[in-house]
């Protein structure tokens, strides 16, 4: 199968800091792949380069093929790789439904002479978006919020806002950092049931960072280890449970 | 509409729309039973309240500390006063002309909000390419007239009618405010708007979202620089005569205050700030030597009972009321 995602040789570096060296792996349609490691170890600073938020002092990213290397966040973005971020990632002032719609953005074709003069057919474009965007909230049973600026809801209805925001646009890849945190367990496991329905069902590729170990182990396909900056297994779960290297970088201090 | 919050709300959006619609209607009765000094003030308020909703968009909806609204104000003010003094150029296109040399200021401005100045460096920038501007005016004698200001011709139609007296600027103002206050609306209500506040919230996020920020950050201050230099042009018709000092420090503090008082981010509240911080100044002109101290006291006890400003106390009435990023 051709791979969704290649990283090739990908290192960062921050004055010096080699934050990411030489990593190398591929990613897959349908795949839930995790990236583990501990702190410092630089998941993070692979989503940032994977999105175009820092930028990459050797290697390369490819994407359906296409290089996405040098390219800014919104072009990566609308080419179809997604992500969320670990903390602070919505619209506190704006609504649950306005956090969607923002995420809609590309999607809604309205121009600028027809908004100025609310043209029929920019409004159609805005009512088609807001009707998604709701028909979204509702599924993830968030239709009730939906008015409500985000920051009055809880953190688990804020992580899924952020999740439905950034699935909106039906992305062939998802990167989430972290998208469990701070959420009660029975929380965390509708999280990850529609984090695997999504991948299964809708054959997204989701990479996800992750410290549970127990989701992990249970709920990827894939685990990839980093460890200060270096990809030092990939495999499936029962795989990297049983590999030396990562008992003692990793699961050893857990 | 909004159940949950507890309070029923008295009105919903969909009557509120209703409302807005019937504010301009009823404010054509003002000509036939104001005066021409009331007329006057009148007038000045619909300049006002295109300079605030102007301003509004860049301090309000993109969230960036750029003062260089007086600047465009003076722009518009001066590119239709010398377009009409020196071109013979209609005072109809001259409006134009001020939307779209405003809106180039706009663009300038914004080239230092995009070249990452921020904050304090983009707030004195912008303030001293107002004073900048300020000097322009000054010195450039030949054309501005330097301090004497340059006085706008006497026979000045909008599409054919005399803009002889206070009535007909008012039905011209009012046309003008209403169109560019409803285009701006629209606006904010769209992808567009969405995107601007979204920037504000949080660029970083934004632009995962595919959504090109560097492109609506030039947007907000060109359609920002656009419409308040509109304004100038009716400032210029208003005044008949176009003056340096009209677009001063002070003036970027009126600004500033009509923007705060009435409410960040909200049209309905530049309106408001528009009218209290137009008429309570020209009350207080009554007591000379003082008029300035009153000023300074509605500024500091409207933001330190209502914060969010007045429009917030309309909030209480029905939370519909609030600025919502699209439109049902």
């Amino acid at each position: 199968m051709e791979p969704l995602l290649k990283v090739q040789g990908l290192s960062v570096n921050f004055s010096g800091l080699k934050a990411l060296s030489d990593v190398t792996f591929d990613s897959f349609a349908g795949e839930v792949r995790a990236v583990i490691g501990p702190n410092g170890a630089g998941k993070t600073t692979l989503f940032n380069a994977i999105s175009g938020y820092v930028p990459s002092t050797a290697g390369q990213i490819f994407f359906k093929g296409e290089p996405l290397h040098g390219l800014a966040p919104h072009d990566i973005s609308v080419k179809g790789v997604r992500r969320t971020f670990q903390t602070g990632g919505l619209f506190p002032e704006m609504s649950a439904l306005e956090n969607v719609l923002a995420g809609l953005h590309v999607q809604i074709e309205s121009g600028f002479f027809g908004i100025v003069l609310g043209l029929a057919e920019a409004r159609e474009a805005e009512r088609e978006g807001i009707l998604r965007a709701k028909r979204l909230l509702d599924l993830m049973d968030l239709g009730a919020a939906a008015e409500q600026p985000v920051k009055d809801l809880s953190g688990g209805q804020q992580r899924m806002v952020e999740i439905v925001r950034t699935l909106a646009t039906e992305p062939p890849l998802l990167l989430l950092d972290e998208p469990v945190v701070g959420l009660s367990p029975p929380m965390r496991d509708r999280m990850m049931d529609i984090i695997r329905r999504l991948a299964g069902e809708e054959g997204i590729g989701i990479m996800l960072i992750e410290h549970v170990i127990d989701l992990v182990m249970s709920g990827s396909d894939t685990i990839v280890v980093l460890s200060s900056g270096e990809l030092i297994a990939e495999g499936t779960p029962e795989e990297v449970r049983q590999n030396r290297e990562v008992l003692e970088a990793y699961l050893g201090h857990a | 509409m909004e159940k949950k919050n507890g309070n029923t709300s008295l009105i919903t959006s969909n009557q509120l729309r209703w409302f807005y619609y019937l504010v301009p209607v009823a404010a054509l009765i003002i000509p036939f039973v104001a005066n021409e000094y009331l007329l006057w003030i009148v007038n000045a308020i619909l300049v006002y309240t295109l300079v605030t909703v102007g301003f509004n968009i860049i301090i309000g909806n993109l969230g960036q500390l750029a003062f260089a609204n007086t600047a465009f104000f003076g722009i518009g003010a001066y590119t239709s006063a010398i377009l009409m003094v020196y071109g013979g150029v209609p005072y109809t296109l001259s409006i134009l002309m001020s939307a779209i040399v405003g809106g180039l200021a706009g663009f300038l401005a914004s080239v230092t909000a995009l070249r990452g100045i921020r904050l304090y460096y983009l707030a004195i920038i912008t303030l001293a390419f107002g004073e900048l501007m300020r000097w322009v005016y000054l010195h450039g004698d030949d054309v501005t007239k330097g301090s004497d200001g340059l006085r706008i011709p006497d026979d000045i139609f909008f599409l054919g009618i005399p803009l002889d007296s206070e009535v007909p600027k008012f039905f011209v103002f009012l046309l003008l405010a209403v169109l560019l206050v409803k285009a701006t609306s629209n606006l904010m209500r769209s992808r567009i708007g969405r995107a601007i506040v979204a920037i504000r919230e949080n660029e970083a996020t934004t632009a995962s979202l595919g959504i090109h920020t560097a492109r609506y950050i030039v947007l907000a201050f060109v359609w920002s620089g656009s419409v308040v230099g509109v304004a100038g042009a009716m400032f210029a018709v208003l005044t008949e005569r176009v003056l340096p000092e009209a677009f001063g420090l002070t003036e970027v503090i009126i600004h500033f205050g009509m923007v705060l008082v009435g409410g960040t981010g909200s049209i309905v509240g530049s309106v408001i700030g528009a009218i209290t911080l137009t008429t309570l100044p020209e009350y207080f002109r009554q007591f000379p030597g003082m008029d300035e101290l009153f000023f300074g006291i509605i500024i500091v006890l409207v933001l330190l009972f209502l914060p969010k400003g007045i429009v917030s106390l309309l909030w209480r009435i029905s939370p519909a009321f609030k600025e919502r990023y699209y439109r049902d």
